[in-house]
C-alpha cells in the first residue's frame, strides 16, 4: 500500500495529540482561580491542531519514502549504538579514549580503512582535548587517564 | 543620519581586535562549512552555538562570530557547485548551471573568482538594504500589540515552508510538534508543571540548543551512514586565473540586479535564498536574452545566482533582527543564540541592545570584505579540503557536537537527549516532515503563548481580539494564503526550477 509511512505517522501523531490534550485537562486549577488563559489553554489548542493535521496525513498520505533495508539498516543501528555508548562511556573512560573509539568506529563503518579511522579518532580526540583543557580552560573528563 | 551614527558605533564594536579576530575565524569556518558536503549553514551554525556559549563570549562577540559563519557559508556553497556540480548548500544550486560548465571548459579559477566578487557585491547590497530597512521596520513594529505578534508568529510558521514547499500540512504539523516540545517544563505564568512527569531534568524545559544540534547534526550523520557516500570525490584542477578586467566590468549590472532581487526575496517571508538565486538567474537570462550562452558556462550565469543568494542571506536577517521572527533555518538558529544570550529579539533590541545589533551589522560589512580577501587567494586551500572524504569528516563533526553539548551542562543526560532528537530528526526527515519549523516552534512557542495570554487579558477574555486590528487581519490573510498557495502555484514553480536544472546539458 502506498503512503503507509505517512499513515502510520499520522496514527502515531493522533495518539500523541490526544494524550497531550488529555494530560493538559488534568492539571489542577492554578492558585488564584481560573483565568481565560490558564496553563492548559495553549496546549489544548495545539492538541486540536495536531489532531487535524494527523487526520489529514492519514486521509491524504504522500507516497512512501525509500526506507533502508538490509545492510544500510544494520549500519544505521550500529551508528546509533556507537553514539549511545559514546555518551555512556564519556565520563567513566574519559574523553580521549571514548572519542578515539567512537570516531574511529563511526568512520570505519562509513568505509575508511580501520587503521586510518582509529588514527583519525585518536588525533582528533587529542587535539580537541588539548585545545579545550589547556587553550580554552574548559574541562573535559580525563577518566582513567587522569593523573592526580 | 541617526542610522549613520549607530553604524559608526557598530564599527567601533566590530573593529576591536578581539571581535575582528572572531569575525575572521567565523568567515573562515563559514566558508569551510559552506563548501563541505553534508554540512549546511544551519547545521554548521548550530554546532558552533554551544561552543560560543561555553567559551563565555560576550553577546556581541558571539553574534559576530555566528553571523560571520552565516555569511561565510553562503560564499562557500559555490565552490562545490562550480567544481563538482554538487551544490554545497541549497541556495548554491543555481550556481551549478553555469559554474560547472565553466569549470569543464578549464575556466574554474575564473568562475571561482568572479563568483567570489559577485558574492561580495550581493552581500554588500544586501547589507546596505538591511541598514536602510531594518530601523524603519523596527520602529513600525513598536506599534504591534500582543494580538499582532500572535498573528505574526502564525504568519512566520505558515510561510516557512515557502511557496515552493511540497506539503504545507507537514509544515503545520512540524511547527505544532516544536511548540508542543516548548511547553514542557514549569509554566512561566502560573507555575504549573507541564509534561514533566516528575523528571527533575525536565522542570526547566527542554534546552532548544540540544534539540537543534540533534535534529541537524546527528540526523545528518545518520543520513550519510544510510546513503553510504563516505568515499569522497575526485579532485578537481582549478587552473589559472584568466579573468580580464573588462569581463569583470561587464558583469557589474548583473551583480547589481542579482543583489537587489536577492535582498528583496530574502526579506519577504517564505521566499528565502534559494528562490532569490533562482529569480536572479531567470531574470538575468531573460534580460540578456539570446546574446547570452546560459547553461553553457556564461559568466553572468554564475554572477547572478551568487549575488542573489548572498543578497538574500542579508535580507533574511531583517525580519529576524527587527521582529524576532526568522524566515529561514539558519536565521532561526541565529535567533536561538540570541535567546540563549538572554536578549529579547524584536524591535526593542534596536534601542536596548543597539551595540549588538549594529555591531552585527557592521560585522557583516567587515565580514564581506574579509571573505572576499580570504576567498580569492585561499580558494586552492578550500578546494583541497573538498576532497576530504565525509567518512573522516562527519564523525569528527559529530564529536564536536557532543563536546559542545556536554560542555554546556557537563551531563551525559543531555547527550542521550541529543541522540534521541537525532533519531527523531532522521525519521521525520525521511517522512518529509521538515525540521526547521520544529526548531522555530521550540523557539517561538513560549513567546506565542505569552502574547496569547496578554492579548486575552487585555480583551477580558474575548478571543476576537486576535483578529480585531487591520494589521492582524492582514497577517492572518497572508498566513492563510501561504498555506493555500503552495497547492496552486507550488507545482508550477517547482517544475520550472527542475526544468531549469534539466535544460543545462552538463548537469546529470
Amino acid at each position: 500500500m502506498t503512503g503507509l509511512g505517512d499513515r502510520l505517522l499520522g496514527l502515531g501523531l493522533l495518539v500523541l495529540a490526544v494524550a497531550y490534550g488529555w494530560v493538559a485537562q488534568q492539571w489542577p486549577e492554578p492558585f488564584g482561580g481560573a483565568e481565560t488563559v490558564g496553563p492548559e489553554t495553549f496546549p489544548t489548542i495545539l492538541a486540536v491542531v495536531l489532531v487535524a493535521g494527523s487526520i489529514y496525513l492519514m486521509v491524504k498520505p504522500d507516497p512512501d519514502a525509500q526506507w533502508p533495508l538490509g545492510r544500510s539498516a544494520v549500519e544505521l543501528v550500529v551508528s546509533l549504538v556507537v553514539l549511545v555508548v559514546y555518551a555512556m562511556l564519556l565520563e567513566p573512560l574519559g574523553f580521549v579514549i571514548s572519542t578515539t573509539l567512537a570516531v574511529g568506529t563511526l568512520s570505519w563503518r562509513m568505509g575508511a580503512p580501520a587503521r586510518n579511522a582509529f588514527l583519525t579518532g585518536l588525533i582528533s580526540a587529542v587535539v580537541v582535548f588539548v585545545l579545550f583543557n589547556y587553550g580554552l580552560a574548559l574541562s573535559l573528563p580525563g577518566g582513567i587517564l587522569e593523573v592526580n | 543620519m541617526e542610522t549613520l551614527g549607530f553604524l559608526m558605533d557598530g564599527f567601533a564594536v566590530a573593529l576591536t581586535p578581539y571581535n575582528l579576530m572572531f569575525a575572521l575565524f567565523g568567515a573562515f569556518v563559514g566558508t569551510l562549512i559552506g563548501c563541505l558536503p553534508g554540512l549546511g549553514p544551519a547545521n554548521g551554525v548550530a554546532i558552533l552555538i554551544p561552543l560560543a556559549f561555553t567559551l563565555g563570549l560576550p553577546p556581541e562577540t558571539a553574534m559576530i562570530l555566528l553571523t560571520s559563519v552565516y555569511a561565510g557559508a553562503m560564499y562557500g556553497g559555490r565552490i562545490s557547485s562550480i567544481l563538482l556540480n554538487i551544490p554545497g548548500d541549497e541556495p548554491a544550486m543555481m550556481t551549478c548551471l553555469d559554474g560547472y560548465p565553466m569549470a569543464q571548459k578549464g575556466r574554474a579559477a575564473d568562475a571561482l573568482a568572479i563568483s567570489a566578487i559577485a558574492s561580495f557585491a550581493g552581500g554588500l547590497i544586501g547589507t546596505i538594504g538591511l541598514i536602510m530597512l531594518a530601523p524603519v521596520l523596527a520602529r513600525f513594529a513598536l506599534s504591534f500589540g500582543p494580538a499582532e505578534y500572535f498573528a505574526l508568529f502564525l504568519l512566520a510558521f505558515a510561510t516557512l515552508g515557502g511557496i515552493t514547499g511540497k506539503n504545507p500540512m507537514k509544515t503545520v504539523i512540524a511547527a505544532t510538534l516544536g511548540i508542543m516540545i516548548s511547553t514542557v517544563g514549569i509554566d512561566i505564568s502560573t507555575g504549573t508543571q507541564r509534561y514533566t512527569f516528575g523528571v527533575l531534568e525536565l522542570y526547566e524545559g527542554i534546552d532548544f540548543i540540544l534539540a537543534i544540534v540533534g535534529l541537524f547534526a546527528i540526523s545528518e550523520l545518520l543520513f550519510f551512514v544510510e546513503s553510504r557516500m563516505g568515499g569522497g570525490r575526485k579532485k578537481m584542477n582549478v587552473g589559472k586565473l584568466t579573468l580580464t578586467f573588462k569581463e569583470l566590468v561587464s558583469t557589474v549590472p548583473t551583480q547589481l540586479r542579482g543583489g537587489v532581487l536577492g535582498f528583496i526575496s530574502g526579506v519577504l517571508p517564505g521566499a528565502g535564498a534559494s528562490l532569490g538565486s533562482f529569480i536572479s538567474y531567470t531574470l538575468e537570462k531573460s534580460v540578456i536574452g539570446k546574446k547570452g550562452t546560459f547553461g553553457e558556462g556564461d559568466i553572468r550565469g554564475v554572477v547572478a545566482p551568487e549575488a542573489g543568494n548572498n543578497g538574500a542571506s542579508s535580507g533574511a536577517l531583517v525580519p529576524m533582527l527587527t521582529l524576532g521572527v526568522p524566515g529561514s533555518g539558519t536565521t532561526a538558529v541565529l535567533l536561538a543564540m540570541l535567546i540563549s544570550l538572554n536578549i529579547t529579539p524584536g524591535p526593542l533590541m534596536f534601542t536596548q541592545n543597539a551595540d549588538i545589533v549594529w555591531g552585527v551589522i557592521a560585522a557583516l560589512l567587515i565580514g564581506n570584505v574579509l571573505l572576499l580577501v580570504l576567498n580569492i587567494p585561499l580558494v586552492g586551500f578550500f578546494v583541497r579540503l573538498l576532497s576530504v572524504p565525509p567518512m573522516y569528516l562527519l564523525p569528527i563533526v559529530t564529536m564536536v557536537a557532543f563536546v559542545g553539548i556536554y560542555s554546556i551542562s557537563n551531563s551525559a543526560f543531555d547527550l542521550y537527549f541529543m541522540v534521541a532528537f537525532g533519531v527523531a530528526g532522521y525519521f521525520l526527515r525521511k517522512l518529509e516532515i521538515p525540521v526547521v519549523p520544529i526548531i522555530l516552534g521550540l523557539l517561538l512557542g513560549p513567546e506565542m503563548e505569552k502574547n496569547l495570554g496578554h492579548a486575552l487579558v487585555l480583551s477580558d477574555g474575548d478571543w476576537s481580539i486576535l483578529w480585531a486590528s487591520t494589521l492582524a487581519k492582514c497577517f492572518w490573510l497572508v498566513a492563510g494564503l501561504s498555506l493555500v498557495l503552495p497547492y496552486v502555484v507550488g507545482p508550477v514553480l517547482r517544475r520550472r526550477m527542475n526544468a531549469a536544472m534539466k535544460e543545462s546539458p552538463a548537469s546529470d
